[in-house]
């Protein structure tokens, strides 16, 4: 696999404001790559600097092998889907398709050919002559798509495409985009808020917060093996529970501190005694019939979608139970939950690492 | 009588009434003597008849008789060289003004609020200013021209006929200048500033940007800037007043000016009447222009 796109050392200052720190991240040639974290961590930052429209402060950023610290943006060969789309208002969707093309001085007769060559791809070509303010959201999103497109670029970079469009067609967009990928065989950065949009898209997740990625790898690895507490609970929904937990005599049970002690079994060894957070991912607990449940939970609030149950409890710590069986629950029951031992995950108590 | 008032108090009447004040307001103080003076033009008018409303009627009389004069092209010359010189002076000046500050370096809002004092400034001061400026024995623009060699004798700016025009436009370049880059300024800072790091990421160089994004964009604010400086331009008086007078000999004169000189001066109200009526045209010209290109905005 050759790298693409390679950051080492990568910080990025606003005046004092410390908004990367320290990014070593590199993309293989093909791969789509998200970039996860809550608002404010520094994806925008992250890639705006790889488009080159803001500048890294210390590191290097390498796009195909060559440095680009001190490439301005329009000689780095990446394009951009911004979340406003940033379509051009003046121009039609063709002459919108095709500005790149005309501004390298491309004929017009070819230009025009590829634009209605890309877009018959995206579903455009009825569009061609419109305006973008003659175009839903939706519509918009395909424009901004198609310019991309069009240029054959080194990287596609997406900042929050899909932010702008309602639920439905948000899941529509995510598989288009994700097929146009592979069908052109682009390398993508793709930012995103929504974990679920991350997961389903990228062959590879990056997890920030404060400008620090926090872990970086294959959707499955970051769920089966979150190396902290903070992207536990950012992958996965509903989010992992997060109980305190004491490590028992033996270092293979832990005492679960969920009103009152209970105790689950592990299948590993751990340092007895030990403070540690114990996760458990709501979609792992299982609601058992009484008498074969690890630990029994009192039940505060039910809410179901149809497809399942969401069953929270009325403990101090709050844990929440997926369940996808119609077995009738109330509030104020007590229900027996189990959990297999493998699905157990344990955070030291103090750094918050996986133990 | 109770429908009508409930109607003015929550119904389309008091629409009306809202649209009607002004509308009333405009009639009277703009409309009617738009109309009385465009009476005028066809009738003969002298200080014995000024009182009265119904003169002799005397058809397009004073249209040939005006065109008759010798000085009329001439005039008519020297308005159209004052305006299009003021507003190619004032546009390019402004707009070259307007993209320095839009860069904004530290104190760029400052400077530019700074430039808004020539327009604060009346024109009869501003006119006052540059007949220091242009003297020609003492001023500063001689002493400038001469000290970096580009002429060797004194120009008499406002005596000369052969520059005593320019002396008034570079005045009132100076005075609409300020007034067309803040336009500007607004124009340049609606712009959405991603369609410029999307134009960046497609390859375009400054130069191509401003070319395919700014002028583009502005398209509707320049539309506006040019038809109202025309309009400002077919009224500015106050300049020509302070600094010529219209002299030496009618080569710095203007219709506007003209038109004020024949009916307050030499009392033939009836050519002054004639020549607002020529002007009105290409005002109302300049209007639609402005009105089109408002409503013509690109809006994203
Ligand atoms: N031009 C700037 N000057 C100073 N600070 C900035 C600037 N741009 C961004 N920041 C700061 O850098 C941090 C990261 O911003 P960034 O836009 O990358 O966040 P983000 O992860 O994209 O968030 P969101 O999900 O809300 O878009 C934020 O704390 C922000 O306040
Ligand atoms: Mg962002």
């Amino acid at each position: 696999m050759t790298k693409q796109i390679e950051l080492s050392g990568v910080n990025k200052y606003y005046g004092a404001f410390h908004a990367l720190k320290n990014i070593d991240l590199s993309i293989d040639k093909g791969s789509f790559v998200a970039l996860v974290g809550p608002s404010g961590c520094g994806k925008s930052t992250l890639l705006r600097s790889l488009a080159g429209l803001e500048s890294i402060s210390t590191g290097d950023l390498k796009i195909a092998g060559e440095l680009m610290n001190n490439v301005p943006p329009r000689k780095r060969d990446i394009a951009m889907v911004f979340q406003s789309y940033a379509l051009y208002p003046h121009m039609t969707v063709e002459q919108n398709l095709t500005y790149s093309l005309r501004i390298r001085g491309v004929a017009k007769a070819e230009a025009r050919k590829a634009a209605e060559e890309v877009a018959a791809t995206t579903g455009l070509s009825q569009l061609l002559g419109r305006y973008p303010r003659e175009l839903s959201g939706g519509q918009r999103q395909r424009v901004a798509m198609s310019r991309a497109i069009i240029r054959h670029p080194k990287a596609f970079l997406f900042d929050e495409p899909l932010s702008n469009l309602d639920a439905a067609l948000r899941v529509h967009m995510r598989k288009e985009i994700r097929t146009l990928h592979d069908r052109l065989g682009a390398t993508s950065v793709y930012v995103t808020h929504d974990q679920i949009e991350a997961m389903t898209m990228a062959d590879h997740v990056v997890v920030m917060k404060d400008g620090v990625i926090e872990q970086q790898g294959a959707p499955l690895e970051l769920y089966d093996k979150p190396a902290n507490k903070f992207v536990a609970g950012f992958i996965g929904s509903p989010a992992m529970n997060f109980v305190p937990a004491v490590v028992g005599e033996d270092g293979r049970s832990l005492a679960v501190d969920v009103g009152e002690k209970q105790t689950i079994v592990l299948d590993r060894q751990l340092q007895p005694g030990r403070k540690v957070t114990a996760g458990l991912r709501p979609e792992h607990l299982h609601f058992v019939e009484p008498g074969q449940g690890v630990f029994r939970l009192p039940v505060g609030i039910v809410e179901s979608t149809g497809s399942a149950t969401y069953i929270t409890t009325s403990t101090v710590a709050e844990v929440t139970i997926v369940e996808t069986s119609r077995r009738p629950v109330r509030t104020g029951d007590v229900i027996d939950v189990s959990i297999r031992p493998a699905d157990v995950h344990v955070f030291d108590g103090e750094t918050g690492l996986r133990v | 009588m109770k429908r009508l008032l409930s109607s003015v108090r929550d119904g389309s009447g008091f629409d009306i009434v809202l649209v009607a004040l002004p509308l009333g307001f405009l009639f009277l103080m703009a409309g009617l003597p738009l109309l009385y003076n465009i009476l005028m033009s066809f009738q003969e008018v002298d200080m014995f008849s000024l009182g009265t409303f119904l003169r002799p009627f005397v058809g397009f009389k004073n249209y040939t008789d005006l065109f008759a004069q010798p000085e009329t092209w001439p005039i008519l010359g020297n308005t159209a060289i004052f305006v299009i010189g003021s507003i190619a002076g004032q546009f390019l000046i402004g707009f070259g003004l307007a993209l320095f500050f839009w860069v904004n370096f530290p104190g760029a809002s400052w400077l530019r609020g700074l430039f808004l004092v020539s327009w604060v400034m009346p024109g009869l001061v501003v006119g006052a200013i540059w007949n220091w400026i242009l003297s020609g024995d003492f001023g500063v623009l001689n002493f400038m021209l001469r000290e970096t060699g580009i002429i060797s004798g004194n120009i008499f700016w406002r005596s000369d006929p052969n520059y005593s025009l320019y002396a008034v436009i570079m005045a009132n370049i100076w005075l609409g200048t300020a007034f067309n880059m803040i336009l500007l300024s607004v124009g340049l800072a609606s712009i959405p500033g991603d369609l410029y790091e999307a134009a960046e990421l497609d390859g375009a160089n400054a130069w191509q940007r401003f070319w395919t994004i700014t002028l583009p964009m502005m398209r509707s604010t320049i539309g506006a800037i040019v038809s109202l400086g025309l309009i400002f331009t077919l009224q500015q008086f106050d300049l020509f007043a302070a600094i010529t007078s219209g002299g030496p000999n009618n080569s710095s004169n203007v219709t506007q000016y003209w038109a004020w000189d024949l009916s307050f001066r030499q009392y033939d109200f009836a050519k002054g009447a004639t020549i607002s009526v020529i002007m009105i045209v290409f005002v109302m010209f300049a209007s639609v222009v402005y009105v089109r290109s408002t409503r013509h905005e690109v809006r994203g």
